[in-house]
Order: C-alpha cells, then sequence, then structure tokens
C-alpha cells in the first residue's frame, strides 16, 4: 500500500513524530553527531551502549561522545573487542587473546571455550545496557507508511540497547526509507547486518513511535518497559557530500 | 445457560468495581475506534486479512512443512504438540533439562489455553507475566478479562494495591508512580531468568521466522534476556511469508490500540549468533542461544477440516469482537468461563472443551452481529454460534423446554395461536388500563422486571383482516403484508396502521391468513428442522396471491425471509428456488414506501425533533440504515443522532428470557443514550425494539414515546 504523500522521506517523518518519536534532521552525518551531543548534555547523560552502525563509526561517534565525558560501550561483540584491545580488527584472533580480552574487562577468568567466553560477555554486556543511560541504534530501514524504524541483527544485544536504556536515539540514513512495508523484505535479505549462515538476520524489530501502555487505569502512559524518550535522527546526506 | 453462567453474569453485573472499569474501558475504546477509523480504508485492508487467512488455512499443510523446514534451518529446535498436556510435558522437559527455576512469559493466549504458569508454577517454577495488565492479573490470582487488555476490569485503586503489595511499599493511586514501580520490579525478573516464553502473532513459513509484536517492549526483553527461549505457536498463525504478515499487521494493531503499528513487533529468525568467536558460529550471542517452538494443535486441525468453523481459524486475537460487544461491555471476559471470551470464545470452546460447554458460552449471545461488521477479517461469528447450537441440538437434541415451544408450538400455527388467545385471556388480572402489564406473578415474575410488557391483544391481527386476506383484481402493485409475531399479537393495531401506510402509497395491500411464526426463534436456538417446516409453510403462504411485493414491520422476520430460508431449504432444489423467488420481494416497510413514492418531494420541516434507533437484524441483517433515515427527512422530522445508534437494544437473542438483568443492563445504556439527545420520539423500524424500548423507558417512568416509524407515517403520508 502506497502512501499519499509521494515523498517518502517526508511522509516517513510526518508519521513516525504522530507515533511519538521525534524526530531531528541532519544535512550531514557530522550535523548528527552535534546533534547528538546537544542531546547528551540536555539530558544529562554519562553512559551509553552502541550497536553495531557504520554511521557511527565513519563519523567516529563513540571517540566524540568520549571525548564529552561519556562513557560508551560497544555491544556487538565484534565491535566490544575492537573496543577492549585498543581498535584492533578482531577477525584474526586465537580464542586465547579473546579470553584475556575479556577477563580484563570483565574481572573474570572465564574458561577457554566458546560457551563461557559467550556468558561472560553477554552478562557484561547486558549489565551496561541496563545501567545505561542511552542507547545507541542505526537503522537498516525504515518504513514510510507507518513511521517504523527496522533495526537488525543477529545477536541479541541490538534488541537490549533500543529498549533497556532512559533514551533511545537511532541513526538513519534518508536513502534507506522504503515507502511500504512490502519493501522491507527483499531490501533486509540484501543489504542489512547479520544474516550468519542464514537469508534472514536473526533479528529484525520493527519500532514504532514511543513505547505505551493502558494497563495501569485511567491513563494511556508513556514509557511501559522501554525508554522514556525515542529520537531518531534522519541524515539527508550520509555520504558527507560525496554521496547523491 | 448453566447455573453457574448465571451466577457469573449476577456477579459481573452487581460488581461496582467491574462496573466502573467497564465504563472507562468503553470511553477508551470509543475515542480510540472513532480517530483510528476516521480515514481508514477497512474494506480493502480487512479484504487483504481475509484473502491471507482463507488462503494460508486452506494451504496450511503444505505451510506447515516449509515452515518447520525452515525453523529448523535457521537452528530452532520445532516440536509439535496434540494438545495442552502434550504441549504442557515438551515445555516442562526443556525446563527440566536446563535446570531453569525463573521464567519470564510475555503475553500468550496459546499460553492461558495449555495453562502452562499454573503448570510450571505446580512444579515449583517461578513464571512472571511481563505484560502489565498480565502482571497484575496474575498477582490478583485471576485470569485475562480480555485478549488485549487483560486487566481492563480492575479500578486504580485495585491496581495500586496489588502492585504495592507486590513490591513491598505504599505506590499510592498515581499512575505514572504504579507504572515505574511496575517496571522495576518486571526489570529484577527479566535479569534473574533463565528462560523467557512467549506467544507468536505470526509465524513466517518461507523464513521459518515468528513474529512477536508488544506496546511495552516486554515481548523483546522476554525474548532476548533469557538464554533459552520457548515459543507456543498455534498453527494457525502460520502464513506464507512477510507480505501476508504485513496484511495482518495492518489492522491488529489500528484495531488494538490505535496505532498505525504495534509500537515493538520483532521478527525473529532461530537463535541469536555471532562469528566472533574463533571456531565457528557459535549460539547465544545477546540473546538465547536455543529457541523451542511449540505448534500446539488442540482442536485446530478439527476446526481446519470442519467447513462450517474454519473460519475460526482466521481470528487474529485482536479483541475488537469484545470492544463492540454489548454483553461484554456489561460483564467483561471473567464471566464467560473459559480461555476465550465472547461469540469467537464459544467457537474455539466447542473445539477445545466440548459443545455443551460451549453452548454455555453463546448463551449470552445477542445475535446482534456487530462482532461480525467489526472484525477485521470479517469472522461471520453470528452464522457459526448458529451452526453450533444445530449441531449441538442434532447430537444430544434439544433441552425438553425448547423442544415443547418449538416442535410442538411453533411449528404449528394454529396450536400457536390458540395458546396465545389462551394466554390473552389468563394475562386480564395483569393488565393495567393503558394495555400495559407491568408486574406478573410468581414464576413470570423475571419476565416483568426488565420492562413492562404490552398486553397480547384479545384479537390478533388475522381475526381483524379477515375482509383483506387477498388482493383481488387490481392494476396497483400487490403487496403482501407479513406481521410476525409480535405484530399479531402485540401490536395489531400498528400493523393495521402499516396497512393504511401502503394504500396511501398506492398500493394494494392483503394479509395472507396462512401466514406462521418467521422460525427465527426456532432457527437461532439450533431446531433447524422447526424452521424449515414453518419456512415451508411461509413460502406458500406468501406466494400464493403472486404479489409484487412482501412488506414486513420486523426486520428480524425479513432476515429470515430473505436470507435464512434460502439457506435453509438448500437441500431441496425447488424449494429452494421458491425460497429464493420469495426473497427477491421482501421489503422493509420504510424501503417499500420509498420505492412506491419515488417522486415524493421533501415535506417542509414540522419542527419535530426525533432520534432513531437502528434494529441489528435491519442494519447489520440487512445493510439498511440510510433508508429510514431519509424518509423521516423527507416527511419534515429532524433527526438528531443518539450516541451508538446501532447497538442492540438488548432484546436479541434469547438474553432477554434467560438473562433479564444482562438484557436490562444493556436497555440501560441504550436509553441513557437516547434521553442524552433530548428528543422527546425515538422512532425505530423493529416491533420487538418497540416492545424493549418501550417497556424500558415504562420502568423508567420516562415521558420519551416510542414508535415504529409506520405510526409516525400513517397518519401524515
Amino acid at each position: 500500500m502506497s502512501t499519499e504523500v509521494t515523498n517518502p522521506v517526508d511522509a516517513f517523518i510526518a508519521e513516525a513524530g504522530k507515533a511519538g518519536a521525534s524526530v531531528f534532521q541532519a544535512p550531514k552525518a557530522e550535523d548528527a553527531v552535534v546533534y547528538l551531543i546537544k542531546l547528551v548534555q540536555e539530558h544529562n547523560v554519562k553512559t551509553a551502549v552502541k550497536s553495531k552502525s557504520e554511521i557511527a563509526d565513519v563519523a567516529k561517534l563513540r571517540e566524540r561522545l568520549e571525548k564529552e565525558g561519556i562513557g560508551v560501550v560497544e555491544t556487538d561483540l565484534r565491535d566490544w573487542l575492537s573496543q577492549l584491545s585498543g581498535g584492533k580488527s578482531a577477525d584474526k584472533w586465537t580464542i586465547g587473546q579473546v579470553q584475556e580480552l575479556i577477563s580484563q574487562a570483565t574481572g573474570q577468568k572465564p574458561d577457554k571455550e566458546p560457551r563461557a567466553l559467550l556468558d561472560a560477555a553477554n552478562l557484561f554486556v547486558r549489565q551496561k545496557c541496563l545501567d545505561a543511560d542511552l542507547g545507541i541504534s542505526e537503522a537498516s530501514l525504515a518504513i514510510a507508511e507507518t513511521g517504523s524504524l527496522v533495526v537488525a541483527g543477529d545477536e541479541g544485544v541490538s534488541r537490549l540497547v533500543a529498549v533497556l536504556p532512559r533514551i533511545h536515539v537511532t541513526l538513519l540514513d534518508s536513502q534507506n526509507i522504503v515507502p511500504s512495508m512490502e519493501d522491507v523484505f527483499t531490501k533486509i535479505k540484501k543489504g542489512s547486518p547479520g544474516r550468519i549462515s542464514q537469508v534472514m538476520p536473526v533479528y529484525v524489530t520493527y519500532i514504532t513511535g514511543r513505547n505505551t501502555t493502558a494497563d495501569i487505569p485511567g491513563a494511556v502512559l508513556a514509557r511501559a518497559q522501554g525508554p522514556a524518550e525515542e529520537y531518531i535522527i534522519v541524515i539527508h546526506n550520509c555520504a558527507g557530500g560525496t554521496g547523491a | 445457560m448453566s447455573r453457574a453462567m448465571a451466577e457469573r453474569v449476577h456477579r459481573a453485573l452487581a460488581d461496582e468495581n467491574l462496573q466502573t472499569a467497564l465504563t472507562r474501558l468503553l470511553g477508551l475504546i470509543k475515542y480510540v475506534r472513532g480517530i483510528t477509523f476516521a480515514n481508514l480504508d477497512f474494506e480493502t485492508l480487512s479484504g487483504e486479512i481475509r484473502h491471507v487467512k482463507e488462503t494460508s488455512i486452506a494451504n496450511l499443510p503444505d505451510l506447515v512443512e516449509q515452515f518447520k523446514l525452515q525453523a529448523t534451518k535457521s537452528g530452532a529446535i520445532v516440536y509439535e504438540a496434540e494438545d495442552a498436556e502434550d504441549a504442557r510435558g515438551y515445555i516442562s522437559m526443556v525446563v527440566h533439562e536446563h535446570g531453569v527455576k525463573h521464567i519470564v512469559k510475555s503475553k500468550s493466549m496459546l499460553g492461558e489455553e495449555i495453562g502452562i504458569r499454573e503448570h510450571l508454577e505446580k512444579m515449583g517454577i517461578t513464571v512472571t507475566e511481563t505484560d502489565i495488565g498480565e502482571w497484575i492479573v496474575q498477582l490478583a490470582s485471576e485470569r485475562p478479562a480480555h485478549l488485549v487488555g487483560p486487566a481492563v476490569h480492575k479500578t486504580i485503586e485495585q491496581v495500586a494495591e496489588l502492585v504495592s503489595n507486590a513490591v513491598g511499599g505504599n505506590i499510592g493511586t498515581e499512575p505514572q508512580a504504579l507504572l515505574d514501580a511496575s517496571r522495576q520490579a518486571l526489570r529484577k525478573t527479566y535479569i534473574q531468568a533463565e528462560m523467557g516464553m512467549s506467544g507468536a502473532n505470526i509465524a513466517l513459513a518461507d523464513t521459518g521466522s515468528l513474529i512477536v509484536v508488544t506496546n511495552e517492549g516486554n515481548g523483546c526483553l522476554s525474548t532476548t534476556m533469557p538464554p533459552v527461549h520457548v515459543a507456543m505457536v498455534g498453527y494457525e498463525k502460520i502464513v506464507s511469508g512477510w507480505n501476508d504478515a504485513a496484511a495482518i499487521l495492518r489492522l491488529l494493531s489500528r484495531c488494538t490500540t490505535g496505532m498505525k503499528m504495534p509500537v515493538y513487533v520483532s521478527h525473529i529468525t532461530g537463535p541469536s549468533r555471532t562469528d566472533a568467536i574463533p571456531g565457528s558460529v557459535h549460539m547465544g550471542s545477546g540473546g538465547p542461544r536455543e529457541l523451542h517452538i511449540v505448534l500446539v494443535d488442540n482442536g485446530r486441525w478439527q476446526m481446519q477440516e470442519t467447513e462450517d468453523f474454519r473460519e475460526a481459524l482466521y481470528c487474529i486475537k485482536c479483541g475488537t469482537c469484545l470492544n463492540v460487544c454489548p454483553v461484554f461491555a456489561s460483564v467483561a471476559g471473567q464471566t464467560y468461563g473459559y480461555i476465550y471470551h465472547g461469540g469467537i470464545g464459544a467457537i474455539l470452546t466447542a473445539f477445545q472443551h466440548s459443545a455443551e460447554e460451549a453452548e454455555d458460552v453463546a448463551s449470552l449471545c445477542l445475535g446482534c452481529m456487530a462482532c461480525r461488521d467489526a472484525c477485521p477479517a470479517r469472522i461471520d461469528i453470528p452464522r457459526m454460534i448458529v451452526a453450533l447450537r444445530t449441531g449441538l441440538a442434532q447430537e444430544t437434541g434439544l433441552p425438553w423446554l425448547s423442544k415443547m415451544a418449538y416442535g410442538r408450538v411453533l411449528k404449528h400455527p394454529p396450536t400457536f395461536d390458540k395458546v396465545l388467545k389462551v394466554a390473552s385471556y389468563l394475562q386480564q388480572p395483569f393488565v393495567d388500563k393503558d394495555r400495559m402489564i407491568r408486574q406478573l406473578p410468581g414464576s413470570l415474575k423475571s419476565l416483568t422486571q426488565t420492562i413492562s410488557l404490552p398486553a397480547l391483544s384479545r384479537k390478533p391481527l388475522g381475526d381483524r383482516l379477515k375482509e383483506n386476506s387477498s388482493p383481488g383484481k387490481t392494476d396497483k402493485p400487490k403487496v403482501a403484508f407479513y406481521s410476525g409475531c409480535v405484530g399479531t399479537y402485540a401490536y395489531p393495531e400498528t400493523c393495521e396502521q402499516a396497512m393504511q401506510l401502503l394504500k396511501q402509497c398506492g398500493a394494494q395491500p392483503f394479509y395472507p391468513q396462512k401466514q406462521a411464526c418467521c422460525g427465527a426463534p426456532a432457527y437461532f436456538a439450533g431446531d433447524a428442522e422447526t424452521a424449515l417446516g414453518l419456512a415451508k409453510e411461509n413460502i406458500a403462504a406468501l406466494e400464493e396471491m403472486k404479489p409484487d411485493f412482501i412488506a414486513t414491520v420486523c426486520p428480524g422476520c425479513a432476515s429470515m425471509l430473505k436470507k435464512e430460508y434460502v439457506k435453509l431449504t438448500s437441500g431441496e432444489p425447488k424449494l429452494n428456488r421458491r425460497a429464493k423467488a420469495l426473497a427477491e420481494k421482501v421489503r422493509d416497510l420504510s424501503q417499500l414506501v420509498m420505492e412506491l413514492t419515488p417522486s415524493q418531494l421533501p415535506k417542509p420541516s414540522r419542527n419535530q425533533k426525533i432520534t432513531y434507533h437502528d434494529p441489528c437484524h435491519l442494519k447489520r441483517g440487512l445493510g439498511i440504515f440510510d433508508g429510514p433515515r431519509k424518509l423521516l427527512e423527507r416527511e419534515g422530522f429532524e433527526i438528531v443522532e443518539m450516541a451508538d445508534a446501532d447497538a442492540c437494544c438488548g432484546f436479541g437473542g434469547h438474553v432477554v428470557l434467560t438473562y433479564p438483568e444482562l438484557s436490562k443492563s444493556i436497555l440501560k445504556r441504550k436509553i441513557d443514550n437516547i434521553e442524552a439527545t433530548g428528543v422527546d420520539t425515538v422512532v425505530t423500524n423493529c416491533l420487538p425494539c418497540v416492545l424493549q424500548l418501550r417497556g424500558g423507558l415504562d420502568k423508567r417512568k420516562s415521558k420519551i414515546k416510542v414508535v415504529h416509524s409506520v405510526e409516525l407515517l400513517a397518519d401524515i403520508l
């Protein structure tokens, strides 16, 4: 079903706003970073957790936030290990090196076998998500029809970053806004993170507006079990002037 | 109707807290539906869901195979459970295997259906419901009152007490404080849990994925934080792929909360994984390492194979049918006594429990069809309820009283006529001067508790119209008048006015003397045999003089003549053709007046304000709601619309006889809405509605007059 508004970007922004999200438009990735820094200052954010995001990586968002005194934890396992190692690529590590990194971070000494290492990493990162003031995600896609963000990944933490912290901010490349729900499926299979050994990412989470509940009599209340605020930063020219 | 059901209905109606909560709920629902459906192409969207569900359920065996294959490929473990016990057994086994002590559970009606929480709790496992409404209901040791809003029956004070006790402190009655306390309490349980449980709103065959929908975020947390995820999925949830899911999602959320999409839609394909640890792909990264999908039958395959009830599987569990049900609005969900509520609950109960128990649930149905028209999957619940009763009557027979009433009396018009004439004699001591009966003695007392009754006429219509039994030779349109039982015995004068009105419109009306009861009471009670017998009598009586039209003043009768006779006679081709020919000629009187006087110009205003009540069988049965209003306006009346003009007056089904208290509560809302318009006349096009409204307003000693439109028009046209 196509929406009557011809421009999907405008339609998305309108619908997401109606659903309860706060939408900010950034001409370039750099504007998004500046906006985000202003946001963390306004909301007294001390700690943040971050999902996999190419936009953030290119804009060096983590480093910029750290400079502002914000503790930022990468939650994607590969990114986290890389963060722990001081920025080394995680591709050629031995299991011993992984054990070393996780031990140093968690203060525990998990066995040198994958299950134990994963358990230790999961517990540590999960706690960071529970404690964080801010969660930062990138949407693979967004749907104009409904104002929904589409966050994809094979690891569960992508969902915890979106739901557990007090504030959730999602970065979105305006080129990834599609008109309708049906458009998501083919695109998600082609171009999203995840998809280890299968067509679909394990988790595709559609987030529309702000979480609410009507279960307490008397009112429809925001912040049921997720964040109190849902921010979306739409970046119009993600490639920073060289793109379309 | 069982004694237990009558007792529950009585308790619900007497429960002030429940009634307060229900009033609040109704307001909220009305508000949400108002916004949601204002600019929505419901026809197209519900058509898409209907198509998706019809196709998926027809191809279900293939889709199930595909789903199992794909889900297994994604790393999930699929188990097929035959019934509730089988499902509980498997889940218990998984619990044992992992040494689980704490479980967080996202809302699942299937979970309720198989009684999983109670079962696990008996095993000593702590199970926490994570939907806040469901959690509140759990704290109160109750069952959910509504598919979507489990705690809609609770007041803020009750919730405050439950939450305060649960978290150990006095939280007060401020909603925000209660929510914050609930969230914090639930967060702790996610961290502790070794297993998460959920249902699935939709399952996709082509990728083996599950779709779990929540607005609070508890679905995401329950399915992600614990290391093991068990999803309980009814087979009917499987559709072919994401495009099908999109069609369902488009209306699901609009119907439940009024939003275009649920806040969180989780599309899950297999357990979480990573390739960041050297070696190979490892499951359990930031999410569960095991995903168990328990596909549950529990009567679903039987439903899939039974044509009459297959469409019950199209249900997307949005709760819309409950939101528009006048009975639900009076008694809420727990009263039904089983897992699923309302009309759809009756059908599901038949397959999960027994037809007898289902009939107990169905006994609450007014037959008003509000659910059918509001259903986003266009499920014809009222049709299935009749099918359920018909099946039950064939298998186990009717209750003796019904057998007597339908088989011995209703089926034989002369006997019926005699019985009512005797009654019209016996009633005399109780008839007031204005021909109303306000109090009956002894066991009949309950009949006059809700409404004052019209006295039965000492001279029924047939006796009054002996001279008008045939149209004679005429060029005018010949109109056979069908009066219906309420018209014949309670309101013969109104029927005479109707005949007069037809004459004024240039027609030649006549009264076929051999007409009988239309059979509706028997038909809706499942006595198809009696209904068919009466159909035969009426078809013969009404076609005899070759009328051009058949005029009715009772839309319930009209629906029988126009729609149900065609179905009832489907086994006899010749009779069926006659029924179809008859159906073509049947008109509601107001409709016929418009047809006979097409060039009548609008009359000047009479400066009289009226309000119009839509009879269920006229609006939803025959699709007529605009015409009667246009006619009244053409004749110079000004219509002030009441709220919920098309809500049932409470006369429907057998509810008025079996649950007078319930009928009274439904009638009260109707009368409140009538009074709120400030007019002094309420017009409707159905004599049974007139009976109910007049009787109710009389009990309230109201001055508002109730008339059939015929009574207004006969004087002026």
